[in-house]
């Protein structure tokens, strides 16, 4: 059991962002000037410095490169319920830090495979978070 | 690259009292610290014609109508965080250099701690709210330095199998310096079981890895090599330093948490002092985590790539070691004031006046700053001598 998300709320710079995970699609920015792909928050490209850009779809695929485990705060009646935030290479490239849900801390490695999914909690936006790509099945 | 012997020394350093002392604002420190500063330096507070301030957030440059400055040829606030301290010394020694200001004024002061508050609740009521790209790794409780660091601790354990103990070994031995400064926080000892049974902060680090929340505040004395030679302390010369803000981009083959500024930070110091890391008597190494010792002591040179972990399990950092680093206990165990916590120490072990946990060769002390998430980097090497 993981101690729930926190809401989270948009501004103008994330607006078609969280457009796009309340359908459950995770967008990322291509470069218009060489093509470089940089995350959602990143204004500039990395590689060029344009501005000029277009949102596309992630494949929703990545590996764990990081990642911690925060204790959580421990209530009168009830246990600590720790949270594991991991850093996330997605397929295309950029990194991204969000929650890692559906697995105990002992079992996360080093680039295990995760995809996206999201989850929105009470007046918040779709948050985009990770679960393991399960290889048992 | 080898330059002309500096033409400016540290001349006086003014340390207040530390931690949990209240109702004092970061400004009334920062005023305190200057005061002890130019009277260590013997000199007074009028002398002053340059200032340079940095603070987390709390104090600008109205403190110079607080010190009753008039006419000042210099001023300003300086913000590159944990580097700041190092850089506004550069920076003081540059315009000294240039003619522009006689005797400049370094400070850093903050007043975090509020009675009846935890320190950890009480440095992170800066944090900001939930919104927009930075909330979502928020919303799972990433928030301020602590996970940001054990995010970076964490990729140098995959990358190089750096252990826990290892960071446990910077905690013991940097207390065991501690036990011998009268100025710092935290004196009593502690074990590698102490550190190991501490509590999860941001696994992988624990309670014991992360430095502590200090109110207080730091001021350092610059002026001309000739003047510092005909004043009360011992000048302290800047042989060499260096800046490095490695600007890095988290996306596929980012070298995050393996790597600091230190790489050219320190490269650029030691050439410019024409010295190496073999020359280095003393570290003073910014020491927010205990792995940011260990990362900034492989970037330096002291130890191979990612052997920063085996080389501070050695012993080597403590009394009795052969590399004696933070041996005033640091940020993990004196005080907190960001870049000044291994400057000012770095300054009286360079004198020969740190009393019972002196070094007794001080020929040449590295002290480092790191400022961001391994953002921000500066190195001073310093001397007693003006050549070495």
């Amino acid at each position: 059991m993981n101690q729930p998300l926190a809401p989270v709320h948009r501004d103008d710079a994330s607006a078609q962002f969280f457009d796009a995970t309340a359908q459950g699609r995770l967008l990322l920015r291509r470069c218009n000037d060489c093509d470089h792909v940089r995350g959602p928050e990143v204004p500039m490209c990395t590689e060029c410095l344009s501005e000029s850009f277009e949102w596309f779809d992630a494949v929703g695929t990545g590996h764990v490169e990081s990642w911690v485990v925060l204790p959580g705060r421990s209530g009168t009646d009830a246990a600590p319920m720790p949270r594991i935030v991991a850093t996330v290479e997605l397929t295309e490239g950029p990194w991204m830090i969000s929650t890692l849900l559906d697995i105990v801390s002992s079992e996360v490695r080093y680039q295990m495979p995760v995809h996206v999914s999201f989850e929105r909690p009470d007046d918040s936006e779709s948050i985009p978070v990770f679960r393991p790509i399960d290889h048992r099945a | 690259m080898n330059r002309k012997p500096p033409n400016f020394a540290i001349a006086g350093v003014g340390i207040t009292e530390m931690g949990r002392v209240y109702g004092k604002t970061a400004s009334s420190f920062a005023r305190d610290a200057v005061q002890l500063a130019v009277s260590d330096a013997g000199l007074r507070v009028s002398d002053i014609d340059g200032l340079l301030i940095n603070s987390p957030g709390d104090l600008n440059v109205f403190l110079q109508r607080g010190l009753g400055l008039r006419n000042t040829k210099l001023l300003a606030e300086y913000q590159a965080f944990g580097s700041s301290a190092g850089a506004m010394i550069q920076y003081a020694g540059m315009a000294i250099d240039a003619g522009m200001a006689d005797v400049v004024a370094c400070v850093f002061a903050d007043a975090p701690l509020k009675e009846g508050v935890s320190a950890g609740a009480a440095y992170g009521a800066r944090r900001p709210t939930l919104k927009g790209f930075p909330a979502i790794a928020m919303s799972g409780g990433y928030g301020g330095a602590n996970p940001r660091y054990a995010m970076a601790a964490r990729r140098h354990m995959l990358k190089y199998g750096t252990t826990t103990e290892q960071f446990g070994a910077v905690a013991v031995q940097q207390r065991q310096w501690a036990t011998m400064n009268p100025m710092a926080q935290f004196r009593d000892p502690i074990t590698l079981d102490d550190h190991q049974s501490s509590r999860w902060i941001a696994d992988p680090l624990r309670l014991l890895d992360c430095c502590l929340v200090s109110n207080g505040g730091i001021a350092v004395i610059v002026t001309s090599a000739d003047r510092a030679a005909s004043l009360r302390q011992p000048p302290v010369y800047v042989l060499g330093w260096g800046q490095a803000h490695p600007g890095m981009v988290q996306e596929r083959g980012c070298r995050f948490g393996e790597v600091s500024g230190a790489v050219e930070s320190g490269r650029r110091a030691f050439d410019m002092a024409g010295l190496s890391v073999a020359d280095v008597d003393i570290c003073q190494l910014y020491d927010c985590y205990t792995y940011t010792v260990i990362v900034s002591l492989e970037d330096y040179g002291f130890c191979e790539k990612g052997e920063g972990g085996p080389f501070v399990a050695s012993g080597a950092l403590g009394p009795g070691g052969s590399l004696p680093t933070n041996t005033g206990g640091g940020e993990l165990s004196a005080y907190y004031m960001w870049g000044m916590t291994p400057i000012s120490e770095a300054i009286l072990q360079a004198r020969g006046t740190a009393g019972e946990r002196q070094v007794a060769t001080h020929d040449v002390v590295l002290s480092s700053g790191n400022g961001g998430i391994l953002d921000y980097h500066s190195t001073l090497l310093l001397s007693p001598h003006p050549h070495v």
